[in-house]
Formats: structure tokens, C-alpha cells, sequence
């Protein structure tokens, strides 16, 4: 069948191509899309998680990942022609591993230091649990 | 006779319901004491049997019941054990005619087989003897699994489930002489980490680690040892006592008996399943070789599960433990059945890729990829359902990817199956609406273009659009299971049948108990009521709207109809009921809806569906009490919404209305004195619009008809005398900016005023249009 459901998102067309896949947990992967099912579960080859801090990016190889469906938030095919141009520099794992820490922990910083302030003004901060926060 | 052992020995289990799952029985020990309950449980049955018999029948009993309620459950018990009556019995066969050692017959008789104390406080190590038989391999003759024997052998010749040579799973796989085989089965297995699939092909029973007679080489191809999950540890002697008993007319159990005893001389944890699936045995009775159906969900790979299962057993080396079920899995799952035929030939198998395959992994893929070349040499296949670009290269593109079209396309199909069942829907306008839209106005646009960039008769380029199914809507009531004859119905709560937990009923407060306050909460919530259902009402007619496009000629006047009425609904909902008497208006109701936010949005809407005069009406008392609506809009600022709907309408405004419209907008008396009010609706912004809408307008009329009503009507010219002087009294500061300022006011000031007054003017309302 050519073209399958014109108009709509499905992913049937997709299959074989490499996807740029961003989770609810904010994880960023990119592999090659092999199968979807009804409930858009995804299952990604030769998959390589991109973690981002700032201008600079490091790629861990992951293998094979089955994501259920729910989990995630959006997906786009990459251009592998224009894969490469990117403004983004690439480094070591253990360097972006290191930038993420310090990330996290800056982020910590500041949510401690406004969850403080806000208390001390007699508000209360807003649980986040259940919202997909990172 | 032979009857009433087999009913003895199933009420036996039924009553006790043995599970002689890991239960670490001693020896002898453990034997009298089911001896006795065996006796205990007889008490209704008492039927004389003699020692032997029954201590044989214990032995039984204890494989039975391990079958039928341990691990190694076989399903059609009862037949199997109805063949199990024959007095004779079949250890005592193979004891008979085995010269093996005292303790090998200790381990088929013994039934204390499972444990691993009681194993290693056994003396189990015979030493093995050559067998007696001349030929040296132990393969030749009735086979291990009675009458399928040598077709096994012929396969292990077919290179067609084969692929080039593997990795050995186990990597220490040495090439076999008998004598090291004897050493390795005197070491005890190693225990298991999983347990096998049950259902899964059987195991060999034949020993690990005895060439086969017809290999080559002992590194030939070696298939994955996941068909065959368990670790098949039993000696190499033990086969001997097969040989003799394996013939055709063995039945299932006798075969399942033989081979699980001898299995259990060896170390299994209790999960491991029993390992010679008696179904399969017993099929394979039936027809003296393995057949394809038994390993049904792998149809084309007929007797190459089996080579390979054979090949590996006789290669790998006893003591090492069979890679867990995980890369067994894959082999038969779904999608690796009938469906690898569709996926491409490709030459290259392995790419140098991130993962590191277990070699059981590889060699599933090899397989794999080998039955697909073998079966797709010559087909085309359009693997992803993307567009191809050119041969050349989308060859280029698959063969460099190994792992394309890993989702068949059965199984795309089917996922575009279920993707568009779900877009079935019996009104596409309700379940959709937002794609409908979305569509319609693209084809608009599209229309739209082609129009404009026709000049030759083009081809319309048509959309590519999914077109789904219109069902019709079926009502599906659900009802509870009901069962018949039964008394009573069953509880049953579910989503579809929600049972009414509390009962709430809706009590109406008598007016006495009501306050002020709550009787005027009242009034809101019923304005607020009021609202709802004209929005929905509005809601109604568009939908009729659309539908009157769609219908046939003959239903359109009852679609009309319906509009009409609903329409009328609409206007009495907004305006209120009036009294019958047409002097006295009452106004109530309807700035009880104009003073709620949503209320006016309401009117906007009702307006563009009203006729000129109902909607004039509106119109009219919405001007009447402009300066209370202006005060309560003063927060929202939602007038404004209006204006569209009163600009449509004031245009097609006659003179006479449209001079009773400006009366009532400056709150002029009859002298035309304009009221107190005035000022503040030029302070507003949508007070001011309709200001300058009603002039303009009057100013049209005027201009476009040679003897025009308006200037005859001299309320119409003492009006806008009037307003002038409020306007020129008025601070610039103080005006409103209003949503628009019509072009001919100008020349409307002109026919009333001097060149100096109409210049002062002009500047005060910036009607020379320049941008403020």
C-alpha cells in the first residue's frame, strides 16, 4: 500500500528511518524506528540517547529501546542529509554526563532557593509530582 | 482387574492431591510412608493387591502425580494413565534386561529422584561400561524418541534452516571423544537460572555430548540450543536402556516415563518442566516422525528446529548451561512465522553496530535472514511503506541496513487496521471536528488557488485525503451476563453498567425559607441556565446548518423548519418573554443576560441569526439601557463583541428605526434633549461605535435617496443638532477610541454645521482619517 492514511500521524510511514524521539522524562533518543503498534509503541534500533546541556551534546549508545507509547511526547524523522549541520557541539560522554550534574544541581539550587523564598512570604510551593516536569 | 488399579490410583491423587513438587523425600523412608497413606486412603476401596504391585504403583503414583500436578503436567492424564494399567510394568522391563550397574536401576525405580540432597547422597556414578552393542555409536538402532529417529539424522544434513558457520553458544565446546563423555557425566549439572517454555520442543533425552553418527565435523552448524531450553544432563549409559523399549509401539507415557526418570537421576531444580512434551511424543507415535505441526507456530521451518536442537545436544558439552529463554523467544514470536518471507534479501549480515548481539541473537538473525534469502531471491518487496526514489539506490539504502523491514507488512497492514477502525464514526462533525475543518478549509484554499492559477484548464491537482468509512451509529446497550435458570441476577458493576452508588435527589427550597440574597443567586443561576441552553440552541442550528447543505432536496424544509423554530427558542431565550401588551417593554431579563460576560457574547451570536426586526429589537434595548451595561461591562470590556453583529444590522437599518435607534442611544427625550447619560456612552468604547455606526448610516440614507425619509422626519435633524453640541462640549480626553470611525461622518456634520464648528469637529473626533 503506498501511502498510508494520508493526512493523519500515522507512523506506519515512518518505519526504517531514523527518529529523534523525546520522552516524558525529557530523555532525548535517536535511533532508527522499527515497529510501532496501535498504541503508537515504539520500538527504536541502534538507539543512542543525545543528553543536551547548553551548546553541547553527547551521545550514550543504548541498543534497542521499546517505548510505550504514553511515554512519549513527540518524534520527528531526521534529515540525514542535514543531520550533521548543526550549530551543537558534540563532546565526550563523561563531559556532558559532568555539564548535566552541574546542571541538575544548579537547577536544584534554585528550586530550593524559590520553594524558600516563597515560604517565607507564607506561600506554599506547588507540588509538581504529577506533572512532567524536568 | 486392570480397571480398578488406575480408578484406585486417580481417586488416590484426586483425595491426596500429591504435589511432589521439590518435597525432599529420603529414600526408602518416603516410600512407606505414601505406602501407608496409600493404604490409609484406601479404606473405601479395599481391594487386595500384593507388595510388588504396590510398591510399583507407588513409584508410578509419584510420577503421576509430579505429572499431572507438578511441573511436568501433562494434560490428557487419564488416558495416558489408562494405558499405565498393564500389570507388567515397564521399569521392571528395563531392569530385566539392563546388565548396568545396581545403581542405575536404582534410579529408574527410585522415585526420590528430584532432590539434590538426596542425588548427591546417592552413590550415582556408575561406571560406564562400554555398551555391549558393536557399534560404537549409541544413535544407530531404535532411536531416543521412539520410531523418530533417523529422519532426525537425514536432517541434520538439510543446510536449508542452517546458515554458515556459527558461534558456538557454548564456547567451550570441545570436540567430543566417548571417553571425555563419560568423565563430564559424572559432574553434576549446573543448576538452572531459567525454566524453560513449557510447550516448548522436547528435549533430548539422548546424553549430551555423543557425536551423532552422521556429523561431519563437530564444529558443524549448531543451532541455537534455545529450542531446547533444558539442559539435557543424562548419561551417556542410560541410553542404553532406551534402546531396547524405544520401538514404535511405545506409548506416550511410556516414553514420557522412561524419559523423565532418567532425567530426574540428574539435578533439576523443580521449575524445570519436565522435558519430553508428551503431546508431542504422543503425536509423534502416531506418525513416526516428528511432523511440522508440532512446532505449529514455526510452519516453515520444518525439521531444522529439531537438526538443530539434535546437532547442539550432541555437541555441547555437558556441564554448561543452555543461554535462557530470552533469545528463544524471538524465534517464535509472531513475527518471525511465516512472515520473514517478505522481508528483503540481504547480503551483509552483520554491521558494525552499537549493541553487542549475543551470539544466540546472531545466530537467530542469521537463520532468519538466511530463510529470507532462501525465500525471497527474486521478490520485489516495497519494504517501508515510504516512496522509493530509484531502484539503484533504495537497493543501495536496504542493503546497507540489515534490520529493514523488521515489521512485515502483514503486520503494518494490520496496525493501519486498527488505526482506521478507529476513525470509523457515524458523524464525522461530532467525533472530528477539528480535522473536518481543518480539511475543508484547505481545499477551500486550494480551490481558491487553482482558480486563481488557472488559465489553461488545468488538471485539479487533487488532495490526497483519507476518506473513512461513515458507520452508522449503533446503539449498544449493555446488559448485564445473565445466566438462565439461575436465581437471582448477578452483581455486576463495570464501566459500561455503572450502578448507582448514592441517591441523590434534587430538593427545591420553598420561597420562604429564601433570602434576598439567595432568591438573587437564584435569578443568576437561572439567567446563567438560560444562557447555556441558548448557546446550545446555537450550536443546534449551525449543525442544521450544515446539514441542510448535505440533505436531499425533499428533507430541506423540514430542516428549514427546525431551524426556524429554533431560531424563535433563541430570541425568546436572549429577549425574555415579553408581555402581551406591546406598550409596556420589559427589559429585565434581557440585561440580566447582558450583564453576564458570557451573556453578551451570546447576543453577538444570536443577532447574525435574528431577523432584521428581531434583531433591531435587541438592538434597540440593548441601546435603551447602554449606560447600566456600560457601568457593569467596565471590567470585563466584552461590548465590543457586539460590535460586528449591530454594524450588520444598523446598515440594513430603515430610517424610521434607525432614528428611533438614536433616541434611544442618547437617551433623548421626546423634546430631543438628550439625556444625562449621553457622555458616558461616549466614553465607552462600543457606545461610541455604534455612535458613529448610526450616523453613518443616516448619512448614507440620506445621500443615496433623492427625496430621503430621514430629513423629513425632523426628529432625525434635531437629533443629530443635538448630539453635535453634546460633542462639541465633550473633552477630546474623555472620548473613547472607538473600534472604527466611519469615512463619511464628515460630510454627514456638513449639512449641519458652519466650516468653522465642522473643522473643530473634525479635529475633536479626528475624522479626517488621518492615524492617531
Amino acid at each position: 500500500k503506498m501511502n498510508y492514511m494520508p493526512g493523519t500521524a500515522s507512523l506506519i510511514e515512518d518505519i526504517d528511518k531514523k527518529h529523534l524521539v523525546v520522552l516524558r522524562d525529557g530523555r532525548t533518543l535517536i535511533g532508527y524506528l522499527r515497529s510501532v503498534d496501535q498504541f503508537a509503541n515504539l520500538v527504536l534500533h541502534r538507539t543512542v540517547e543525545r543528553i543536551h546541556v547548553g551548546r553541547k551534546y553527547g551521545d550514550i549508545p543504548r541498543g534497542i529501546f521499546v517505548v510505550r507509547g504514553e511515554n512519549v511526547v513527540l518524534l520527528g524523522e531526521i534529515d540525514l542529509e542535514r543531520e550533521t549541520d548543526t550549530p551543537l557541539q558534540r563532546v565526550s560522554i563523561e563531559e556532558i554526563l559532568e555539564a548535566q550534574r552541574v546542571q541538575q544541581h544548579e537547577k536544584q539550587e534554585a528550586e530550593k532557593a524559590k520553594s524558600e523564598a516563597l515560604r517565607e512570604r507564607g506561600l506554599s510551593v506547588p507540588r509538581t509530582d504529577t506533572l512532567d516536569e524536568y | 482387574m486392570l480397571g480398578a488399579p488406575s480408578a484406585r490410583r486417580r481417586g488416590q491423587w484426586r483425595r491426596s492431591g500429591w504435589v511432589s513438587d521439590g518435597v525432599a523425600r529420603v529414600g526408602a523412608m518416603s516410600r512407606d510412608m505414601f505406602a501407608l497413606s496409600d493404604r490409609q486412603s484406601l479404606d473405601d476401596s479395599p481391594i487386595e493387591e500384593d507388595e510388588e504391585a504396590l510398591q510399583e504403583e507407588d513409584h508410578d503414583i509419584d510420577q503421576f502425580n509430579d505429572d499431572t500436578f507438578g511441573p511436568g503436567a501433562v494434560e490428557d492424564w487419564e488416558e495416558q494413565h489408562d494405558g499405565l494399567a498393564d500389570p507388567t510394568g515397564d521399569p521392571d522391563d528395563l531392569l530385566k534386561e539392563s546388565n548396568l550397574a545396581e545403581s542405575i536401576s536404582k534410579l529408574v525405580i527410585d522415585s526420590d529422584l528430584e532432590d539434590p540432597a538426596i542425588m548427591r547422597a546417592v552413590p550415582s556414578n556408575p561406571p560406564l561400561q562400554a555398551p555391549p552393542r558393536p557399534n560404537p555409536s549409541m544413535w544407530e538402532g531404535p532411536m531416543v524418541f521412539g520410531g523418530i529417529g533417523n529422519p532426525f539424522l537425514s536432517h541434520l544434513e538439510d543446510g536449508r534452516a542452517l546458515s554458515g558457520s556459527k558461534d558456538s553458544i557454548l564456547p567451550k565446546r570441545p570436540a567430543f571423544g566417548r571417553g571425555e563423555e563419560r568423565d563430564l557425566s559424572d559432574r553434576a549439572p549446573p543448576p538452572r537460572s531459567s525454566s524453560p517454555v513449557i510447550g516448548s520442543p522436547p528435549v533430548r533425552t539422548a546424553p549430551i555430548g555423543t557425536p551423532p553418527k552422521h556429523m561431519s565435523h563437530p564444529t558443524s552448524t549448531q543451532q541455537p540450543s534455545i529450542l531446547c531450553p533444558t539442559p539435557v544432563h543424562v548419561r551417556a549409559p542410560i541410553h542404553q536402556r532406551f534402546s531396547a523399549p524405544f520401538n514404535e509401539r511405545m506409548s506416550p507415557t511410556q516414553l514420557l516415563n522412561v524419559a523423565n526418570s532418567s532425567l530426574r537421576a540428574h539435578h533439576f531444580q523443580s521449575g524445570v518442566t519436565q522435558v519430553l512434551n508428551p503431546l508431542l511424543l504422543g503425536t509423534a507415535q502416531q506418525t513416526g516422525r516428528m511432523s511440522p505441526s508440532h512446532f505449529a507456530r514455526v510452519p516453515g521451518l520444518m525439521g531444522s528446529p529439531l537438526t538443530v536442537m539434535n546437532t547442539n545436544l550432541l555437541q555441547s558439552r555437558i556441564g554448561q548451561m543452555m543461554p535462557p529463554i530470552t533469545g528463544f523467544q524471538p524465534y517464535f514470536s509472531p513475527a518471525a512465522t511465516g512472515q520473514l518471507q517478505s522481508i528483503r534479501s540481504s547480503q551483509s549480515m552483520f554491521r558494525a553496530d552499537t549493541t553487542h548481539l549475543h551470539p544466540q541473537h546472531r545466530r537467530l538473525l542469521n537463520q532468519r535472514l538466511q530463510l529470507q534469502n532462501s525465500r525471497n531471491q527474486h521478490r520485489g518487496q516495497n519494504g517501508s511503506g515510504g516512496d522509493r526514489h530509484s531502484r539503484g539506490s533504495y537497493h543501495e539504502q536496504v542493503k546497507k541496513d540489515p534490520y529493514s523491514n523488521l515489521m512485515t507488512q502483514r503486520e503494518k497492514e494490520w496496525v493501519s487496521k486498527i488505526q482506521m477502525m478507529q476513525l470509523q464514526s457515524a458523524d464525522p462533525y461530532l467525533d472530528d471536528y477539528y480535522y473536518q475543518n481543518y480539511f475543508e478549509r484547505l481545499e477551500k484554499k486550494q480551490a481558491a488557488l487553482d482558480l486563481n492559477n488557472e488559465g489553461p484548464r488545468k488538471e485539479k491537482k487533487e488532495r490526497m485525503k483519507l476518506i473513512t468509512p461513515q458507520v452508522a451509529k449503533l446503539e449498544h446497550i449493555y446488559r448485564p451476563v445473565q445466566f438462565e435458570g439461575s436465581l437471582g441476577k448477578l452483581t455486576v458493576s463495570s464501566v459500561n453498567n455503572p450502578r448507582k452508588m448514592i441517591d441523590a435527589v434534587v430538593t427545591t427550597r420553598s420561597d420562604d425559607d429564601e433570602t434576598k440574597e439567595k432568591q438573587v443567586r437564584d435569578k443568576r443561576r437561572q439567567t446563567l441556565f438560560t444562557i447555556e441552553r441558548t448557546y446550545s440552541l446555537v450550536l443546534e442550528v449551525q449543525d442544521l446548518e450544515k446539514k441542510f447543505l448535505q440533505v436531499s432536496e425533499e428533507e430541506r424544509p423540514a430542516v428549514l423548519e427546525h431551524r426556524k423554530a429554533k431560531i424563535a427558542l433563541m430570541y425568546e431565550n436572549l429577549r425574555g418573554k415579553q408581555p402581551p401588551s406591546s406598550d409596556r417593554v420589559s427589559d429585565d431579563h434581557f440585561v440580566q443576560v447582558m450583564c453576564i460576560r458570557k451573556g453578551k457574547r451570546l447576543a453577538a451570536k444570536v443577532l447574525l441569526f435574528l431577523s432584521t426586526e428581531q434583531a433591531a429589537n435587541v438592538v434597540l434595548a440593548t441601546a435603551r439601557n447602554l449606560p447600566y451595561l456600560v457601568k457593569k461591562d467596565s471590567q470585563d470590556e466584552v461590548l465590543p463583541c457586539l460590535t460586528e453583529a449591530c454594524s450588520i444590522l444598523v446598515s440594513r437599518l430603515p430610517s424610521s428605526a434607525l432614528t428611533e435607534l438614536l433616541q434611544q442611544l442618547t437617551g433623548s427625550t421626546p423634546s430631543g434633549q438628550p439625556g444625562n447619560h449621553f457622555p458616558t456612552i461616549l466614553q465607552n468604547k462600543f457606545g461610541l461605535t455604534l455612535f458613529y455606526m448610526i450616523l453613518s448610516q443616516g448619512e448614507r440614507l440620506q445621500s443615496s435617496e433623492a427625496s430621503s425619509e430621514l430629513m423629513q422626519d425632523n426628529r432625525w435633524t434635531e437629533l443629530v443638532f443635538a448630539v453635535i453640541r453634546v460633542l462639541l462640549k465633550v473633552p477630546q480626553a474623555s472620548l473613547a477610541k472607538p473600534s472604527f470611525v466611519p469615512t463619511n461622518l464628515l460630510t454627514l456634520f456638513s449639512h449641519y454645521v458652519d466650516r468653522q464648528t465642522l473643522s473643530l469637529l473634525e479635529s475633536k473626533l479626528q475624522l479626517s482619517g488621518k492615524l492617531r
